[in-house]
This record gives structure tokens, sequence and C-alpha cells, in this order.
């Protein structure tokens, strides 16, 4: 992977994920007849990436406010249509199927005349839906009232009836209307004036019925016992029917209720308060022959308006059904002539001219394709002037712009979450692509687990056409962006699990193996070496030995570091493009040396003597049976005595001849490349500081406005990168003080972390063994125990412990257990790998684009 | 010891204000907002703010009322949350943010039903905030015993009324002195309860509390010269907290004229200032004539009131944040409004005549 950059040019113009993508400033000038068509085009194309040159301006005072404010408008009535969509249930056709529908008067093209053909439309629709639900709001509201006359006289019919029924019971104590209140309360209520009317013609019952909310009906009650000091009867019924009041989401209950009280001031008041708390008051006739009068028509008058309602109600749906083909449609178009219109509104505007000038960045491959649409867009637009494109020079740092495909897309996000790189950096995404799923794969190897995620991801690639048009909730989603990720990992786990030889925490036998078991023994055996060497991995006969863990987990633990070291040694030598690509050649020097040495000095030797172990047979004996070599000497204590007494290796603990003088020598290249680290670089930059003001030049800021931006967006690099004797071009203002202790930082971070991270590398092991050993408990909890078991049980047992079994695999161990092996990878890649190298500190590429998000 | 157990309860309604907070407009915005020529404009400009699309589902044309509603349910909307979710103390502090409002429903009720005015109206006109149970009731209240039977002896405010039983009648004198007397008998109960509650709040509260206090005291006196409110009644009115009182408080009683006025509030550093010539103020509030050095002083109050609130909502682990982000959002509505007023109206040499918030 890494000798791709031999052959990339410095500057490529290709798509590859090595470096991003070249970028060019254009500036655009667009005469205003075609400017919309022009903009129309290049977000179709989605390759620029306008830069706002009117920052200044307040939004309302920009050029193209007023067809925005129209289009805000067009957008509220889309949303208006939305929602009465949504209200009435009505199933808008989806986008893709909508466009067709779409047909202006004016033709295919899109412009002013079939924006002004929308808007009319759309009024229009607003206007009709609108008058609709306003009659059929006040139609509704009749049938409410009507609907609640009804209900209060029915209840209060049952009043009056119970009333009348006990009327004879009643002992009548006086018939005197001025009597005191307080003996009419005991006798019965406001009842005990009823008789003096009763049966004459004139009724003069004192009494307010109406509905109210239930839930005011408490708070109602009180206020009123209150105000009256309890001088009233009350008496209510609650309605079983609900009512949809319009204006309101929930239907409302509300109950009927009706006060006697006594005195026309009293009854004001209850008028009053009841209207307040927004109950309706209903003027109700104390004759009963009246009230059923009332009520039939009541009810003949709710009969007709059901009819006019529904009749409406039809009308509005028919209108709503018609509308909802084109709505989505009509948005979009809405959508994007908003997005069209805002990035004019970035533009400048020469009057004189009558042109609009655009700057922004747009990918130099992408030149000839961008000029191809300004030209269809002159066309487009009818005109002759096509838009003028002007490329130009700038010393301003381009926005990033990684070139991906499906497949590299997802590992490239986990990379830019981490920071965006910086422009013409190497892009740490390319190694990403295979380093990542093997750092997965060395943490999860299992030859099963691996197939099945290797199979579910090789589904999802296979059925990728049809799958993206499905929305299947954001979990789905982000798996399936992962998909080919995905599919790398799962094929990885089952390589890993080959040299592992795991297999759902079993062994496979493929080859001959290379130990026998002696035949017929009891107690602890050991197996004898028969001449085999077992063809690819981990030897099948290691499985179920006593010490089959001290075994794997020294290999396990050893291959952890190798990689470790390799993955950070490969971080260290991406250095070496960028210091060449960004023209600090001496940074190989000052800081790629000493880094890489001193690395390989301490963890590059630990490195050797593991697999110089491991290619020694320690037992070998000479022709007379006596051991050839001392025990094999533990590389943990060899490595802490390196530091603790250099120079002097205990000779029954000796590796290899000779290496007290090895130790030593690199224990001393280690240390020399300390102060290196420390001291060369900022000797360099004031050795050049010392040469240019002995030259007379002193300070030379450049004094273009160019400068300042440079400076805000090379401030990121200068942390990292710190710069180099100005031939970066960044030096300016920075003191040379800062750049020692940035260099001090630097070196010891560098120091440091070359130890921590290396040990942060044995979480491969640590997390490959959790796999492993959860592995083989799932086994031996569920499957295991049913195998024993004979007869129908048995089957039934076996059929039962599989399926447990099988859902534990796939939800603990290719689940939970992969998204912890996920995060640790994604660890690796942006601490350990990104921290040694990555410069970052760039802005993302957004070019202009109809796609939605 | 505050620091330590507060983030337990108030914290994350502290974050919560807090970004509140951080949301108000800031002063370049307002310049913005003065220059804009038209309500659309001035809603296009708001729709970059946090109030975000607020406006986007109103038909055109948008008055100063509905910007004015629609900021207020924001600020609502954003305190009910606060409200909903927070528990022990600072539930109860929030809670009684809302009694000022309530008074000043109350009073806003009663005043309209004296005057006859549209009970459906009103209640439209009444402050969300304010919202109590059974407030529609008021309108059929005629005298204040049967104000205080009816409604308010159910609402937090009960405590409050008992001093104002004595006056009988409800007419224009009366409802003044209720409302002061309410908001007095509140004002000195909730600094009670911030003292209560000590720590921080207790000295943020105490300072911000006592403004308000002193403010009312200044009010209440200037607005009784030349009214049949006597002294006594008038010494009555006025908030036993604050850095006037008591000495402050005893001239002021006692005060017949501007000048006197004057001369106590000379006793405090801040408050003297409101009293330098024409000019001084920074911002020039209301018009610097000569009869309007009252009105002028309403204008410094608030701007002191925004300056003390401003410094309050910096400090950390304790309650004075939700009253002052409170009084800063309000502020801030009516410098909204206040701008779209001046918009609609077209006196556009007015428009810089809100406090900056």
């Amino acid at each position: 992977m890494n000798g791709r950059g031999d052959h990339v040019p410095r500057v490529g113009n290709q798509e590859s994920l090595y470096r991003s993508a070249q970028m060019s400033l254009v500036q655009i000038y667009m005469p205003t007849e075609s400017a919309h068509a022009a903009v129309t085009e290049l977000a179709q194309l989605g390759n620029v990436m306008f830069k706002d040159l009117n920052p200044d301006v307040t939004p309302f005072q920009r050029t193209f406010v007023s067809d925005i404010r129209r289009l805000d408008e067009m957008d509220r009535r889309v949303r208006f249509l939305q929602s009465q969509m949504e209200h009435e249930k009505v199933p808008v056709r989806p986008l893709e199927s909508a466009l067709p529908f779409l047909n202006f008067s004016t033709g295919g093209r899109r412009g002013p005349l079939q924006m002004d053909e929308l808007s009319t439309k759309l009024r229009e629709h607003e206007d009709r839906i609108g008058q609709m639900n306003g009659s059929y709001e006040t139609l509704q509201r009749r049938l409410l009232e009507l609907q609640e006359a009804r209900h209060v006289l029915r209840e209060t019919a049952v009043f009056f009836n119970q009333a009348d029924g006990r009327h004879e019971h009643i002992r009548t104590s006086t018939d005197d209307d001025h009597a005191p209140l307080l003996d009419d309360m005991e006798t019965g209520g406001g009842r005990g004036d009823n008789d003096s009317g009763f049966g004459g013609p004139a009724f003069d019952l004192e009494f307010v019925a109406g509905t109210i909310e239930r839930s005011r009906m408490p708070t109602f009650e009180r206020i009123l016992w209150r105000v009256l000091r309890g001088n009233l009867y009350m008496n209510y019924a609650e309605i079983d029917e609900t009512f949809d009041e319009p204006g309101k989401e929930e239907p409302v209950r509300k109950n009927v209720f009706i006060i006697f009280a006594h005195g026309q001031e009293l009854l004001n008041k209850i008028r009053k308060i009841a209207e307040s708390m927004s109950g309706t008051l209903y003027p109700i006739d104390s004759s009963s022959d009246k009230r059923e009068a009332a009520l039939r028509d009541v009810h003949s008058r709710i009969e007709d308006l059901n009819n006019v309602l529904f009749t409406t109600s039809a009308t509005r749906r028919t209108e709503l059904v018609k509308i909802a083909e084109t709505l989505s449609a009509w948005a979009d178009v809405v959508r994007k002539e908003k997005l069209v219109y805002a990035t004019m509104n970035n533009f400048l505007f020469d009057s004189r001219r009558k042109t609009l000038i655009a700057e922004g960045w747009c990918p130099t491959f992408a030149l000839q394709s961008i000029q191809l649409a300004l030209q269809r867009a002159a066309e487009n637009a009818g005109t002759n002037v096509p838009p003028v494109l002007q490329e130009l020079k700038t010393k301003q740092t381009p926005p990033t712009y990684q070139l991906t495909n499906k497949f590299t897309a997802g590992f490239q996000s986990i990379v830019d979450a981490y920071g965006i790189a910086a422009y013409g950096e190497v892009n740490p995404g390319l190694t990403a692509v295979i380093n990542f799923p093997f750092l997965f794969a060395v943490m999860f190897g299992d030859i099963g687990h691996g197939l099945i995620m290797t199979l579910t991801a090789l589904a999802m690639v296979v059925y990728e056409r049809r799958l993206s048009k499905l929305d299947g909730g954001e979990i789905f989603d982000m798996f399936f962006y992962g998909r080919y990720m995905i599919l790398l990992m799962g094929a990885f786990s089952v390589y890993t699990g080959f040299i592992y030889n795991d297999i759902f925490s079993k062994s496979l036998n493929l080859f001959k193996t290379g130990f026998d078991w002696p035949a017929n023994a009891t107690g602890t055996v050991e197996a004898q070496p028969n001449g085999n060497v077992y063809l690819m991995g981990l030897d099948p006969t290691w499985h179920g030995a006593d010490n089959n863990l001290v075994f794997t987990n020294s290999i396990k633990m050893k291959m952890s570091v190798v990689l470790g070291v390799l993955h950070m040694s490969l971080s260290i030598c991406t250095q070496v493009p960028n210091f060449i690509h960004f023209g600090r050649p001496s940074s190989i020097i000052t800081e790629f040396l000493p880094q890489i040495l001193f690395l390989h000095c301490l963890f590059g030797y630990l490195v050797f003597m593991i697999i110089y172990k491991w290619s020694v047979d320690w037992y070998e004996t000479d022709a007379t049976g006596n051991l050839f070599r001392n025990n094999p000497p533990s590389l943990l204590n060899a490595l802490i005595y390196m530091f603790l007494k250099p120079g002097q290796v205990e000779p029954e603990k000796e590796l290899y001849s000779g290496q007290a003088f090895v130790q030593t020598v690199l224990l001393g290249l280690a240390f020399i490349c300390v102060p290196w680290m420390l001291a060369a670089k900022p000797y360099l930059i004031w050795k050049e500081k010392q040469r240019t003001a002995g030259q007379g030049y002193s300070h030379l800021t450049a004094t273009d406005e160019d400068e300042e931006e440079q400076l805000i967006n090379g401030a990121g690099e200068r942390v990292e990168g710190h710069g180099s004797g100005g031939e970066g071009g960044e030096e300016h203002g920075e003191e040379f003080g800062e750049v020692v202790i940035h260099q001090i930082i630097h070196t010891i971070e560098f120091c440091l972390g070359a130890i921590s991270n290396t040990a942060s590398y044995l979480r491969l092991w640590a997390l490959s063994l959790a796999h492993a050993q959860l592995s083989e408990v799932l086994w031996t909890m569920t499957i295991q125990n049913v195998f024993g078991m004979t007869g129908i049980t048995g089957a039934l047992a076996t059929v039962a412990g599989f399926a447990v079994w099988f859902a534990g695999t796939i939800s603990i161990l290719c689940g939970m257990e992969a998204l912890s092996a996920t995060l640790h990878a994604v660890r690796l890649q942006w601490v350990e790998y990104m921290g040694k190298s990555f410069i970052g500190g760039g802005t993302r590429f957004e070019p202009l684009s109809f796609e939605q998000e | 010891m505050e620091m330590l157990t507060f983030n337990a309860t108030g914290g994350y309604l502290e974050g919560v204000v807090r970004g509140y907070r951080n949301s108000l407009l800031t002063s370049q915005t307002y310049s913005q907002l003065s220059q804009c020529e038209t309500l659309e404009d001035l809603k296009m400009q708001l729709s970059a703010t946090d109030y975000g699309n607020f406006l986007a589902n109103e038909q055109p044309p948008i008055t100063t009322s509905t910007i004015a509603e629609k900021a207020t349910g924001k600020l609502v909307g954003e305190f009910q949350y606060l409200r909903d979710n927070a528990t022990g103390p600072l539930r109860e502090f929030l809670d009684y943010l809302t009694y000022a409002y309530m008074i000043d429903n109350l009073i806003l009720l009663i005043t309209g039903t004296l005057h006859e005015r549209d009970t459906h109206e009103l209640l439209d006109r009444c402050h969300p905030l304010g919202h109590f149970d059974g407030m529609e009731a008021l309108c059929v209240a005629t005298t204040v015993e049967e104000l205080y039977n009816s409604v308010v002896v159910e609402t937090p405010l009960a405590e409050y009324f008992k001093e104002c039983l004595s006056a009988s009648d409800l007419d224009d004198l009366n409802i003044e002195i209720i409302r002061n007397s309410l908001y007095k008998a509140y004002l000195e109960d909730f600094y009670n309860f911030t003292q209560r509650l000590g720590g921080t709040t207790a000295i943020a509260m105490g300072s911000l509390l006592s403004f308000e206090a002193d403010r009312r005291t200044l009010n209440i006196t200037l607005n009784s010269f030349g009214t049949s409110l006597t002294k006594e009644q008038r010494a009555k009115l006025f908030p036993s907290i604050g850095r006037l009182y008591p000495e402050g408080n005893n001239a002021l009683a006692r005060a017949d004229d501007v000048d006197q006025v004057k001369q106590v509030c000379d006793m405090v550093p801040e408050y003297k200032a409101w009293w330098k010539e024409g000019g001084m103020g920074g911002g020039g509030g209301g018009g610097g004539e000569e009869g309007s050095e009252v009105e002028e002083l309403e204008g410094k109050m608030f701007r002191e009131e925004t300056r003390l609130n401003r410094i309050e909502t910096m400090c950390q682990f304790n309650y004075s944040p939700f009253y002052s982000w409170l009084k800063l959002k309000e502020q801030e509505i009516r410098s909204i409004t206040w701008i779209a007023e001046c918009i609609a109206q077209d006196a556009r040499d007015r428009i810089g005549d809100f406090v900056h918030v």
C-alpha cells in the first residue's frame, strides 16, 4: 500500500485516496440572465464549493432576498398543505414517482416563469383548502353546538322528570319566593319554588343550563360555591360522547350542568362565570312540551348539518388527493430553488455590468466538466454569453476533498470522524482500508463468527441496490453504510480464525497434526512431537490441552507487540511523503529519523528478540543428550534489565552471545535520539533566522490579504507541524520560544507515547483472549450439555440447546463482541496510528449539491 | 459544600438555563435588527438567531403583536420545561418567579372588569406564566373581600392578600394599592425564601431583589405625587428590604417632590448616577426634555436591572441565573417588540431607545 506513493505524482490529479484531490480556486462571471441556470447546473454537478463573498451583509440586504422571501412563502404553503395531508391521512406520492406529474405550461426548464406558475398554483390551492377548512369549521362548530344542545335538552329532561316524580313526595314548605334560601336547601334545593308554577302556565323556575369541559368542572363548582356562598343547587351529568372541537388536537369531553339559584343577580353571576370559563349556555325552556319540540328541531338540524358536513369533507378530500399527487415534487422544486438563490446571495453583484461574480473551490480535475456545465446553462437560459470561468492563483489553503467510492467511504468516515486531513497530506484513510479490518480481525479471530459476518455483509453488498431504497431505520442504515467494511472485517476474521484454529471455540483438524497423544495412558500425559509441522495456524492438538491457555496467551501477546510496532512504524513512515510534499525535507532528518530510530532501538529490538526466540529450538540436545542451550530467557526481564543494568547480561539469561554489547549500543542510540528530536529542529530554525537576518532581511511578512487566511487555515497545521525555517511560509509571527516549547512537548509526547502505545497494542491479545473464552463458555454452558442426552428428549433438548447457543452466538459474540472489537480497532487507528503522523486541521470540501443528506 | 452537591439536583437545569442565556441576542444582532426596513426583514434576521423559524408558519402579513406573542410563547415553553424538570427548592424558586406574573394578571383582570372590558379579551392579554386556576372568575368580583373569598384564597397569592383586605371598594386607587401591597408582600416573602436557601443564592438574589424593591419604592413615591394617596398609606406600600431601607424609605415616605427623592438616591452610589444631567446616561433614554426626567429614570432603571442580571447570570451553583435569565429574556422580548413597533409605525428615529440585553 505504501508503495503507491512512488508512482502517484506529487500533485496527483486523478482519483486517489492517497492524497486529497487537488483543488483550484475559480472565479465565475455570470451574466445575471444566465446565473440562475448556471447555479442550477453546478448544483446538479455537485463539484463546486462557493465562498460567501459578502460576509458583512445581513441576510435581508442581499441581492436575492425578495426571491428567498417568496420561496419561504411557498415553502410555508407547501408545509401547510403537508400538514393538511397528515391531518386528513391522505397518502402523499413519494418523490420519485411524483416527478413525472410535475408539468408546467412553460415547458421543462426551470426558470422564473415556472416559479411564478408554481407560486400561483400553491396560493390557489392554499386559498381553496383554507376556505374549505373555514366553512368546514363553522359547520362543525354549529354541529357541535347542536349536539351539545341535544345533550343538554336530554339531560335536563331527566332532571326535570326526576323532579316531577319526586315532587309529590316533597313537603311543600312554602311557596314564597322570598323565603330564606337556606330553608330551600334543606327542603330539597331549589325545587321548593317549582310548585308555585308547576302545572301553571308560567313556569318561572330559575336556572342556568349548559355544557362545560369536564376537566374544568371541579374548579367551576368550587368557584360557584364560593361566589354564591353555597346558594345554589347544581346538577350535572357526564356526556359519554366526545366532541371534536375545531382547533383542538384532542377530542374534548364535556359535562352538562344545570344550576338552580335564586334571584336575577346570582343568575347573572353564574352566567358570567360559566362564560368566562369557556362553558356554553343553552336556553332551555322549562315546559316539557317546548323541550320536546326543541329536541325534535335540533335533531332534524343535526341531520341536515351532517349531510352538508359530509359533502364538504368529501370535496376537501378530493382536492387534497389531487394535490397529493404532486406535492412532494413541488416541495422538492421549492427546496432546490431556495438552495440556488441562497447560493446566489453569496455572489458579488456588479450592477454596472449586470454580472454576478462567484468565487469557489473545485477539484482541478472537474474544471472541464464545470466548463461544460456552464455552457449548457447558457444554452438553457437562451443567452449567447456563457458564464466565464477563470482559475485564480492563490495562497489560501483549499478545502480537503477526499475522493471516495462506496467501498472506501466507510473507512474514510472513520478517519474524518477524528479530524479532517490537511490539504495535500497523506490520507490515513488509505491504510485504514486494510489495517482497520485486520486489527479488528486479530481481536475477533474465529472462523465461524467471521463467516457469519462475511455472509451478512455479502448479502448487503449483493442486494445493495434493493436495500438502498429501503428505509431500514437509523441502526440498519449505519450497518448498511459500513457494509464493505464489515465484509472485509468478516473475511479477515476468517483468516485469523484459521491462524488461531478456532471455529465456535472448537478446532479444525485439516492437516496432519504435529503431536501424538501416548496411547492408553492415565493421569497427566504429554503429547509427543511426531515430526510433522501443522501447515497453517495453531496445531489442533493444543485444543483441550492443560497448557493451551498459557501457550496461546504467550503467542498472542507477542504477536500483538509485533503487529503494534509494525503499525506504528508505518505511521511514522507516512511522515516522509508529507515532509517532501510540504517542502520540508530537513524534517526527515530532524523528526522522522530520530523517531524511527528511537522506536526501533527499543521496541524494534523487542520484536527482534521475540522472533529470534521463536526461531530457536531451546531444547535441542547435542549428541550426548545434554541440553545445548540455557532455559529460554524471559523477554520481559531482558527488556527491563536492558534499562536497569545496561551492559550486563547474566550468562544463564543470555539470548545470544554478544547480547550485552548490542543492547548497550541500542540503548545509547535511543538516548541520543532524545536530544536529537529536541534540539535539531529549533537549531535549524534559529540558524535560518540568523542567516536571513545576516543578509539584511528583517522579518519579511507578506502583505496581501491572503496571508491572514493563511494564518487561520494554517494554525492547525502549525501546532503539529511546527513549520520549518520559514520554507513553508507559515512562520510569520511565531516566536522562537514557541517553537522550542512545541518541540519539547512533542518530544516528551513521542517518547512516552512510544512506550504506552506499544503497551496499548496488548489490547489485541486481551480482546482476542476474551473472545475465545467467551465463545468457549457459551459452548460449554449451552449446547455441550445436551449432547449427552439420548432419545426423544435428547432430540428436543438439542434443538432447544442449539437455539440458545445460536442466539447467544449472534447477539453476544457477533453483536456485542464485534462492536467492542470495532471500538478498540477505531482507537488503535485514531490514537496509536494517526497520533503519530496526522496533521489534520483541514476544512471539509462541501460542494453545492441538490442531493439530500 | 454547595459546589459539591449542587449539580446533583440543579446541575442539569443550570446547564439548560445557561444555554438559554447564551442564546440571548447580541448587540450586533440588535444593530442589524434596527437596520431592518420591514417586519419581513426582521423576521428573516431573527430566523438567523436562536428564535429560529418561530414565525415561519405565520401567514403574512405579520404584525408586531404576533412577534411578541410568539416570542413570549417561546419563553414560556422554555420556562415550563425548566419548571417541569425542577425538584425541591429549585421548583419552589421557579414557582416564586411566576407569582409576580400572577399578581400582574390579577390586577389586569380586575382593572379590566372595573372598566367593563370583554373578559375573553382580558384573558388573552394575561401573561401565560401567571395563569392560575379560577382566574376567569375574577371578573365577577366587585369588592376586595369577594375577590379574596372567591378566587384568591386558593392561589399562592392568598397569603399576600391578607394585608389588603381592609380596602373595601374596587376603584383605580385601591387596585393600585392592592397591586403594590401584593408586590411588597411578594418581594418580602421571596426575599426571605432566598435568604433561607443561603449560600450564593442568598447573596445574588439578595442584591437582585433589593434592587427590585428599591425600584418599586422609588416608583411608588414618584407616582404618588399629586394623588390622593396619603403619606402613611404610601409608607405602608414600601417593601421592607432593599438598599434604601430603612432610612431611605423613611425619607421617601416624607418626600414631597422630586428633589427630595434625588437626595435619598444620593445615599446609594449606583442610584445617584441616574439623576445626573441628561446626556450622561449613555444611549440617551426617553428624549431628555425638561419634564421627562422621571420617564428617563425608568429607562435607566431598566438598564441597571439588565446590568445586574447580566452579572448574576455569571455566578454558578445557585438559583439566581434562573431569575436573571427570565428577566433578561423578558427584556429582550420587550426590545424586539419595541424595534418591531418602531419599524411598523415608521418611527425610525426612536428605534435606538431600547435596552440592550
